[in-house]
């Protein structure tokens, strides 16, 4: 007998359109960011979706303009590359974490797995420590598979149980990487 | 003109208000009886990037930043995006003394400009006043988004302390959101 069952696409979406449709799905409103080869087609993504773009000149500017956003009760999402971590912790660590405004991060990871630039390493190293010393998880994402769920579940921890949380995007995903 | 009496002409325009660290922070407390605004009692440098989220979240709302010329110093890229951006709803007003006042009173080391920096990124536009008379016209008239620098008289130490409870300036902050203008 044949099966019922609705055939499988034989394309799965990119884990770029997963994380944006996810984030967009869970009601993101505006996107804070600082440009970032990676980050590119979520970025698109989320605009085919909607969201507001917000370009900013620095990632400790994008987590004050998303502490904004968020105590005046819209869903903003924040993404950066790891090097601008360090650019962040400040506002980070001293406005959305002590106010609990939880915010969901984007991370591209820089200073990993197959680096090539000296001066990206102690950073990209060092990020998943330094957000985990201010109390904040971090989840990593090596596979469009794992996309949604990752997603989806830094958006409740943000959203609903008000902690900043933090979606990694790891270099196993591929999607553009400068110096790949 | 006193911090107080900044804060003070803000307060009077029935805006939702954020304020950055230490004397602005103790100002807008002082003037507004510890009403519902958005006090930053650290993360310098971020407040004017706050209220440009907030600004752009409550459209139809008012929104005035009341910053420290320290703060805005070390925060002044913002302006970029504003000038980008240009949310019609925003008026940032500094607290132009030329010292760091949390701190001890140390000078910055060189003229802000702030006012002549805005106008020259095109979108803002920008005042520098010397009263309160002064100051209340440029709140009402200036086109927005605009940047007032408030010259300040005297350096006297608003009052409050500018250490607050961030639970509950969130919930007093996000009620008065709620309950709209």
């Amino acid at each position: 007998m044949a099966s019922t069952d609705p055939p499988e696409s034989p394309v799965s979406p990119a884990w770029q359109t997963v994380i944006a449709d996810t984030l967009a799905a869970r009601g993101v409103t505006v996107a804070a960011y600082v440009p970032d080869t990676r980050l590119q087609l979520i970025l698109s993504r989320l605009a085919d979706n909607g969201v507001c773009l917000r370009s900013l000149s620095r990632e400790e500017e994008c987590i004050g303009y998303a502490a904004g956003q968020r105590i005046a009760g819209r869903r903003p999402v924040v993404l950066m590359q790891s090097s601008g971590l360090g650019n962040a912790l400040n506002a980070i660590g001293s406005l959305a974490v002590p106010y609990r405004l939880g915010l969901p991060l984007v991370i591209s990871m820089r200073g990993t797995l197959g680096e090539a630039n000296p001066s990206q390493v102690p950073l990209g190293r060092a990020a998943s420590s330094l957000l985990g010393t201010l109390g904040i998880q971090s989840f990593p994402v090596r596979s469009a598979a794992a996309a949604e769920q990752v997603t989806a579940g830094v958006t409740t921890l943000a959203f609903e149980a008000g902690e900043c949380a933090a979606v990694i995007l790891e270099p196993e995903l591929g999607g553009g990487r400068e110096g790949n | 003109m006193k911090a107080t009496d900044v804060a003070r002409a803000i307060v009077d325009t029935g805006a939702l208000c954020v304020s950055s660290l230490g004397t602005a922070t103790s100002a807008l407390r002082a003037a507004s009886d510890d009403g519902p605004h958005f006090y930053l009692g650290a993360a310098m440098g971020s407040a004017l990037a706050a209220a440009m989220g907030v600004a752009e979240a409550v459209p139809d709302r008012l929104v005035i930043a009341l910053l420290g010329d320290g703060e805005l110093l070390m925060g002044a890229s913002t302006l970029w995006s504003v000038s980008a951006y240009r949310p019609g709803n925003l008026i940032a007003v500094v607290l132009s003394d030329g010292v760091y006042g949390i701190t001890g009173g140390q000078q910055l080391s060189a003229q802000t400009r702030f006012a002549a920096v805005a106008e020259a990124l095109g979108g803002i536009s920008g005042a520098r006043v010397g009263n309160e008379a002064e100051l209340r016209t440029a709140l009402r008239e200036l086109g927005r988004p605009s940047l007032i620098e408030a010259e300040l008289s005297e350096l006297a130490w608003p009052g409050p302390s500018p250490f607050v409870d961030p639970a509950r300036v969130k919930l007093s902050f996000a009620a008065e959101v709620a309950r709209g203008g």
